[in-house]
């Protein structure tokens, strides 16, 4: 569905992105992790066209999409979740999920969204009508996740979702993300909590300094000897 | 009741303020009821928190009113007192208050100036300068009472049946005094007159939209809404060329505000250079109603056989030529900025505010340099003059009614737009640019729409105003009509559309009451602007959305008043 060939990222001068590729197909969960800096974030931006790749090509499901503007990108349905909770703190609970569906034009649909993204995440109902940056940071999350879904997207690019969390709240992000997918949408998923990722992901990709270091199956990952000395920490 | 005395003392500090500026020598026989009305007020802004929190009774608001009318009342009946005792003795104060003369203290007293000097005053004078302030006290509790029930009822505590319809009435009841004001005979207020009523329709349109806000949305809204509009459409024709002129000017800083509200209250964007496109739209008008004064333009026009001396365009078929180019000059000056964002683009606007006034300076054989666009054509109705048609209408009020109708125009396009895609798209970009892009938005069209919509209305303004001042120079689009549009958003409240009407005629209309204390009003306003960004910094009539931004601890508030309000609009 999503694919990543040989992409060069630069911020100016520095090279954040040294020939990454990769592959997520339709209805999985692909997990990148790595650790601070190494690229993960670059590489979601990319794909949104945020950023724009110096070389490679990002193909969604055949056709070539990075040098496409970001908004334009949302319009295909790659949607990303941004890192931090980024919310619009101002707006209502509601209003920020409207500005998710600010592309579509088709009212049924949104309003029969709406309500699976209420369902999906009972938190925000109770919370319709309270400025977002007055939430909790899980529900900030859920806000920001859920604001993404209100695109409908066909890939949700999700960026550190469990950052900052307690320990609790990562239990039930990750418990979305897994019915999210089950329900039809595609996902990539970068994190630093390489651990709960790999048990939610189909396959993952462990980076590092801005290129692919391992690659494969997450129960595989898990088990691999260099990625549990060097990520999970055991 | 330590609090209240202290509030006391403060309003002693103000009108101790107000009578060293030498308000009273301007009001002359008006200065006890002003400085009553302005008590008053102070009263209720300081006791309407408290009320509201504490669901004070009548009883309890009148005495704190009281108390702090008192206060003021004896302190300042003291200090002038001792003025007095100065001024008698033949001690010159004047060398250190230069406003303190026997003019100034005799309308304080409302006695005649000889008085003062011969040392006559006699005690009455002064317990009823202290009565007077007392009774404004306690008006302004009994004001607190009257309308905390009757803001869409929204006052926690005590409802009183029909404060509501008091809030309602009032403007109707001022206009029609100030009409009763203005019929030939009536010789209330003497010479101070026209100023006094220059206030009260300044007053009487800041309480029309306290009356809209009232009224339950929907039909009584639309109702009462029309009902303001007739009457405010009428004043024109009431008014004299002084007032017209005060409140034509008013309504175009309206019709520049609500531009302005777009880029800065909707899209964040803060631009200081705003007059910018004000200017282009005056001049636009000028070159085209007045080509002879352009020696640039009227070569030109010669040379392919047509004569400057007439209009190449109407002021009606000019009104879209003056738009375009200045949302021309709007795009123009988003393209450069934007990647900018903050203080960054605030510097770069202004700096373009700037270089088009110096074009305007420079561009000697376009502009005519400093030496302005002269005989800029009137607007007419139909080919008219209206001066022609009806001796009620003068060209100020003739200007004035125009500017009413602009600024309607406008606003209901500021308020369709906020209602729109586009306004959700600022809103969100306002609020954070990253995650606007993340959902979709198109940032450099979504902000080159703010500049130029923006830029459209200030245009629109800007011809109106080529046609009020007949003649237009460089120095008239100085930095400070784009401070002055700022602080009236500011003042009124970022992103609402009444608060901009509210702001205009606090910012530019009362000033020009309190013109002979002209030198104060500068240091008066930015004491204003300080305690209302500490006090208030939503603005005095905020929209929704800004409310709670700045005091997110009512965020869980469901719908509030002005939300009702700005949907009445709609």
């Amino acid at each position: 569905m999503l694919t990543l060939e040989n992409i060069h990222t630069y911020y100016d001068r520095i090279h954040a992105l040294k020939g990454i590729s990769l592959t997520v197909e339709q209805g999985e969960i692909v997990t990148l992790i790595g650790s601070n800096g190494a690229g993960k974030t670059t590489t979601l931006n990319t794909i949104s066209g945020i950023l724009t790749p110096k070389e490679g090509t990002v193909y969604l499901e055949g056709e070539r999409i990075d040098h496409l503007p970001a908004h334009t990108v949302t319009h295909r349905g790659v949607v990303q979740s941004p890192e931090g909770r980024k919310i619009f703190a101002r707006l209502t609970v509601q209003e920020n999920l409207e500005m998710g569906a600010f592309n579509r034009n088709d009212t049924d649909g949104i309003a029969s969204d709406y309500e699976r993204v209420l369902s999906l995440f009972p938190r925000l109902r109770e919370r319709l009508k309270q400025a977002g940056g007055t939430l909790s940071g899980g529900e900030q999350q859920m806000l920001a996740m859920g604001r993404a879904m209100m695109a409908r997207p066909r890939i949700l690019l999700l960026d550190e979702p469990s950052m900052g969390l307690a320990p609790i709240l990562v239990e039930q992000i990750f418990q979305i993300i897994l019915e999210i997918n089950s329900q039809g949408t595609t996902i990539l998923l970068v994190e630093q909590n390489a651990q709960a990722a790999l048990q939610v992901a189909h396959r993952g990709y462990v980076m590092e300094t801005g290129t692919i270091r391992l690659s494969g199956e997450a129960k595989t990952l898990l088990e691999d000897p260099q990625v549990v000395e060097a990520y999970l920490g055991f | 009741m330590r609090k209240t005395f202290n509030i006391g003392l403060i309003a002693f500090a103000i009108l101790t303020y107000l009578t060293l500026i030498g308000l009273p020598t301007r009001l002359a026989g008006a200065t006890q009821p002003v400085l009553a009305v302005l008590l008053a007020l102070f009263v209720y802004a300081v006791l309407r928190g408290p009320a509201r929190e504490t669901g004070m009774g009548l009883g309890q608001l009148l005495q704190h009113g009281l108390l702090i009318g008192l206060v003021a009342g004896l302190l300042l009946v003291v200090e002038v007192g001792f003025f007095n005792s100065l001024l008698g003795d033949g001690v010159k104060i004047q060398p250190v208050f230069d406003q303190i003369v026997p003019l100034n203290m005799a309308a304080m007293l409302n006695v005649r100036a000889g008085t003062v000097l011969n040392g006559e005053v006699s005690p009455i004078a002064y317990a009823i300068l202290a009565l007077y302030l007392a009774l404004a006290g306690v008006a302004g509790g009994l004001l607190v009472h009257f309308t905390r029930s009757g803001a869409a009822g929204s006052m926690r505590g005590v409802h009183i049946p029909g404060t509501r319809w008091f809030t309602i009435l009032l403007p109707f009841a001022l206009f029609a005094f100030i009409y009763y004001l203005g019929l030939d005979g009536v010789t209330t207020f003497g010479n101070d007159k026209n100023i006094i009523r220059l206030l009260l329709v300044l007053m009487a349109t800041g309480s029309g939209l306290f009356a809209l806000r009232a009224a339950h949305a929907g039909l009584e809204q639309l109702i009462i809404g029309a009902l303001l509009a007739v009457v405010l459409l009428c004043l024109p024709f009431v008014l004299n060329q002084f007032q017209n002129s005060v409140m034509n000017i008013v309504f175009i800083f309206v019709m520049m505000g609500l531009g302005l509200n777009i880029v800065v209250g909707y899209a964040g964007l803060l631009d200081l250079g705003y007059v910018a496109f004000f200017a282009i739209g005056a001049y636009v008008y000028a070159f085209v109603s007045a080509p002879f004064s352009s020696p640039y333009i009227s070569a030109l026009l010669t040379g392919m056989g047509i004569s400057p001396q007439s209009p190449l365009l109407g002021y009606w078929s000019a009104i879209p030529l003056a738009m375009l180019t200045a949302a021309i000059g709007g795009v123009l000056l988003g393209i450069p900025v934007l990647r900018l964002r903050g203080d960054y683009l605030a510097i770069v606007t202004l700096g373009f505010g700037e270089i088009i006034r110096l074009f305007m300076l420079n561009l000697g054989d376009l502009t005519n340099g400093p030496r302005g666009l002269l005989q800029i054509a009137q607007p007419t109705l139909f080919g008219v003059a209206p001066a022609a048609l009806t001796t009620h209408l003068d060209a100020q009020g003739w200007i004035f009614l125009l500017a009413i109708l602009g600024s309607a125009v406008v606003a209901f396009v500021a308020i369709r737009l906020n209602d729109s895609r586009l306004g959700r798209a600022w809103v969100a970009m306002r609020e954070d640019e990253d995650v606007a892009q993340a959902t979709g938005i198109h940032l450099v069209q979504t902000k080159l729409l703010a500049f130029a919509i923006g830029a459209t209305f200030a245009g629109l303004a800007g011809q109106l105003y080529a046609a009020r001042q007949v003649n237009i120079f460089p120095e008239n689009f100085s930095l400070f009509v784009s401070i002055d549009a700022l602080a009236l958003i500011i003042v009124g409240g970022m992103g609402s559309i009444p608060g901009v009407v509210l702001g205009a005629l606090a910012l530019k209309g009362l000033p020009e009451v309190l013109r002979g204390v002209d030198e104060y009003r500068i240091v008066t306003f930015a004491v204003l602007l300080i305690v209302m960004m500490i006090v208030r910094p939503e603005g005095i009539l905020p929209s929704a959305r800004r409310r709670r931004e700045l005091h997110s601890e009512d965020a869980e508030l469901p719908v509030d008043e002005d939300e009702q309000l700005e949907g009445g609009h709609a």
